[in-house]
């Protein structure tokens, strides 16, 4: 277990470090990185022009930049905003609150739900109640985040209705599949057989043995509800770390989102690699 | 008995009190992003603009309504003959919001930080290479010298928010009507009354009436709109035509098209010396003729009809005839002539060759447009100017990038054939505009930075640009000015389309509200707003 532990410490650094990398080169690379869209206020002297076009020249060599970052990110400074000139770190203090309530209540509503429909399923065993549920999962996967997003704008309704109905319609076709196919197993048939019921099957026989594949993915379903966080905060003006990354993107404030990526990085990876642990406690137990 | 009547008594005089308590005396209206900057002396965007507007104060004051100059916190002023001083007699017991004094000192503070070329302030690039200094008479008077004569002396103080010398609170001490109570970064700002402003109404009560404004910050237009609708803001100050005309549906009363405001939309031509695009292209761009035939062939009257659904008139030339004194009102109107146009290209040796319009070397005149993406109208338009040049054998690509690549290619790398984007004039004086009409100017889009003017009529635009900038004859600057408007529309370095409708929604409760078309259009006389009974909190 500990040699576990420390090869996915290792992975999980190894991962943030070059997530990051990645994210600030293809921001250098990106179109427009050079220049500020003040340069084009006609007021501005050639002396003001030039003063803007300096602010980006030190982030020019994307390797120097990046090697400072991860230096003054060690003592938690993750250097200014290109756009605004606030702490990064500020920024994002400022703007967490917004995102835990949004993304994380959008995301424990999508567990409900979907946990919830999915044993529904399970117990019911009814046709009609799977072809319901799968056609409205269906349904939400096959509109797009902003879609959703647009309409709890529309609707008056909390955005956090849109992360959960985003990230549920992904969560519940798989529970769905893990509490169906523990459900056909031996030791639960079996039981079924001996007259128990459907409740004590679930409760005792399934999800025990479920839990390892629901484990795995927690870590996924925390990458879609920050993922479909992005649209969903910037379209209904949520003042959260999603709209400040859409925000960055459209600045290419560099700072602002390799900060984000590492944050992003370092929350999916951690939670997968936890995930991977317990499953594997889980495992132990059960051998 | 006797108790149930008195309580229900009680009930029916409690009601209207209960009534009266919610209602609101909190304007609410959307900021679109977050203000760049509190400092009044580096707002270069929208919002701190906006923050800057109700928060500070100024010596002089161009009235949104006669774009009169009138007095605030001077008293009265005079320029000297040669335009190199002014003096101002300053307003006695003025306090900033936090108490401290207002006087000379404040002044001086004020121009010294401005001209200190590591501030930046784009307020001193108005002034050009001159330097400005502040000589303090007295506690209420200050000379403020220029090294070099500045024309419209005076109206350029309308801009300069005079900021704190001695207050903790530096730029945060308001002297305006409303200083800065809350703010949360993405999410709102809370402007509370200044219980020290100056102001008063004619029967004496201290202004402003309205004790708070509550500016969300929120980016989304449609959600702007909507809410609107829901009666949960009071104003939307600038509004474009589909959400004017969507409001305009069910709230007829609120919506306010004040006319042609001072923004301009407008397409130009690189003419970039050495921008990599094919010489033969770069020698159609630099002829007069063809952007003078280009000009003629496309169909504003129907731009603004169509694509701004009547919100908005052909322009005439670079100023707007918003703008009452600097518009040349012997301009001609705009016109869509085909034939005209064709003449034109023909004399260049144009040619139409099955219905493709081939240059003397027999290439096919083909360009590309490039505009912002997600702003409709730009790209209804380009699709309209595609259309009409098609007619005369012309083929147009649209190109819509995001404004970041858009400006990189304007400003840097001049990787682009023709662009469409638009001018937002928040001024009225041309000193505004050096930038754009001198050749080595960095907002010269067409050719920005020229080492020396490469065209005649640029040198004389550059000639007369100067001389405007320094004569302090108001009469003699128009004359000049007229003459630069002359020349842009008998050349087109910028063919300029259309200008757009000051267009704004104002709810019925707020009273005393007088849409104009300069900024900011609807609560540019915020001391005297009040809210009606039918403004209720939520």
């Amino acid at each position: 277990m500990r040699a576990l532990i420390i090869r996915q410490l290792l992975t999980i650094a190894a991962t943030v470090i070059l997530g990051g990398f990645l994210c600030a080169i293809f921001v250098r690379v990106a179109p427009g990185f050079d220049v500020d869209m003040q340069q084009l206020d006609g007021r501005l002297s050639a002396q003001a022009v030039e003063a803007l076009r300096a602010k980006r020249q030190s982030s020019r060599n994307i390797v120097a930049f990046y090697g400072q970052y991860m230096r003054n990110a060690l003592h938690g400074n993750f250097g200014k905003s290109l756009v605004s000139d606030h702490s990064v770190r500020q920024l994002i203090a400022e703007r967490l609150p917004a995102t835990i309530q949004v993304a994380g209540g959008g995301l424990a509503l999508a567990w409900l739900i979907a946990f919830s429909l999915a044993m529904a399923v399970a117990v019911l065993r009814s046709r009609a109640a799977d072809m319901f549920a799968m056609s409205a999962a269906s349904l939400f996967l096959a509109l797009p985040a902003a879609v959703i997003g647009l309409a709890c704008v529309f609707a008056d309704a909390p955005p956090l209705l849109a992360i959960a109905a985003i990230v549920s319609a992904r969560l519940f076709p798989y529970v769905r599949s893990v509490l169906t196919r523990t459900g056909n197993m031996p030791h639960v048939l079996a039981a079924r057989a001996r007259g128990a019921g459907e409740l004590r099957i679930l409760f005792m026989h399934v999800l025990p043995v479920a839990a390892q594949p629901l484990l795995a993915i927690i870590g996924i379903s925390v990458a879609v509800a920050l993922g479909a966080d992005i649209p969903v905060e910037a379209l209904c003006g949520i003042p959260g770390i999603g709209q400040l990354a859409w925000q960055a993107a459209l600045g290419r404030d560099l700072p602002v989102i390799v900060t984000l990526t590492v944050l992003v990085t370092i929350i999916t990876v951690t939670l997968n690699s936890a995930c991977d642990v317990a499953a594997e406690a889980v495992r132990g137990q059960h051998a | 008995m006797k108790r149930t009547v008195l309580a229900v008594l009680a009930c029916l005089l409690l009601l209207p009190l209960g009534l009266l308590a919610q209602v609101r005396n909190e304007l609410r209206f959307y900021l679109h992003s977050d203000p760049r900057t509190f400092d009044p002396l580096l707002v270069t965007d929208e919002s701190s603009d906006t923050i800057s507007f109700l928060t500070t104060g100024r010596l002089v004051c161009v009235n949104r309504e006669t774009q009169a100059l009138e007095p605030e916190l001077a008293t009265s002023w005079k320029t000297s003959r040669d335009g190199r001083t002014i003096t101002f007699k300053l307003r006695d017991r003025v306090f900033y919001s936090d108490g401290s004094r207002f006087d000379a000192e404040d002044v001086a503070a004020t121009i010294k930080r401005m001209m200190d070329p590591n501030t930046h302030s784009p307020f001193a690039d108005i002034f050009g290479a001159g330097t400005l200094t502040a000589r303090i008479v007295s506690p209420l008077e200050v000379k403020i010298i220029s090294s070099t004569p500045v024309a419209g002396f005076d109206r350029i103080f309308d801009q300069i928010a005079i900021v704190s010398s001695r207050s903790p609170l530096k730029e945060k001490a308001a002297l305006g009507p409303y200083f800065i109570a809350d703010y949360k970064p993405g999410s709102f700002i809370y402007l509370k009354r200044n219980p020290n402003y100056w102001k008063r109404d004619g029967a004496g009560k201290q202004l402003p009436y309205i004790d708070g404004i509550r500016l969300e910050i929120q980016a989304n237009r449609d959600i702007e709109t909507l809410r609107f609708l829901r009666g949960e803001i009071d104003l939307i100050n600038s509004l474009d035509s589909e959400h004017y005309d969507q409001i305009a549906q069910s709230a007829p009363a609120s919506v306010h098209d004040a006319g042609p405001s001072l923004d301009s939309e407008q397409m130009w031509f690189n003419q970039v010396a050495n921008a990599p695009i094919p010489p033969y292209k770069r020698a159609w761009f630099r002829s007069t003729n063809f952007r003078r035939a280009i000009a003629f062939a496309i169909n504003k009257q129907d731009l603004a009809r169509v694509a701004f659904g009547s919100h908005a008139q052909p322009a005439v030339g670079p100023i707007s005839p918003a703008n009452k004194f600097w518009f040349n009102r012997n301009l001609p109107p705009a016109k869509y002539d085909v034939n005209a146009a064709m003449k034109l290209l023909q004399q260049d040796r144009f040619r139409l060759d099955g219905g493709t319009l081939r240059d003397e070397g027999g290439n096919p005149v083909e360009f590309s447009i490039i505009t912002n993406a997600g702003n409709m109208y730009r790209e209804r338009m380009a699709t309209m100017i595609q259309q009409d040049l098609s007619k005369i054998g012309i083929k147009v690509n649209v190109v819509t990038l995001d404004f970041p690549s858009l400006i990189e290619r304007i400003t840097e790398k001049f990787n682009y054939e023709a662009a469409l984007l638009g001018n937002i004039n928040a001024g009225l004086d041309p000193n505004e505009q050096m930038n754009m009409w001198l050749s080595s100017g960095e907002s010269h889009q067409w050719n920005p930075r020229e080492k020396s003017p490469e065209t005649a009529w640029e040198a004389e635009i550059d000639k007369l640009m100067k001389a405007q900038s320094v004569s302090t004859n108001p009469a003699q600057r128009k004359k000049y000015f007229d003459r630069v408007q002359e020349i842009v529309v008998q050349q087109e370095p910028f063919i300029y389309l259309v200008n757009r409708d000051a267009l704004s929604a104002i709810s019925p409760s707020v009273i005393g509200a007088h849409p104009v078309v300069l900024r900011p259009e609807t609560f540019w006389n915020i001391e005297y707003l009040r809210l009606g009974s039918n403004a209720r909190g939520k």
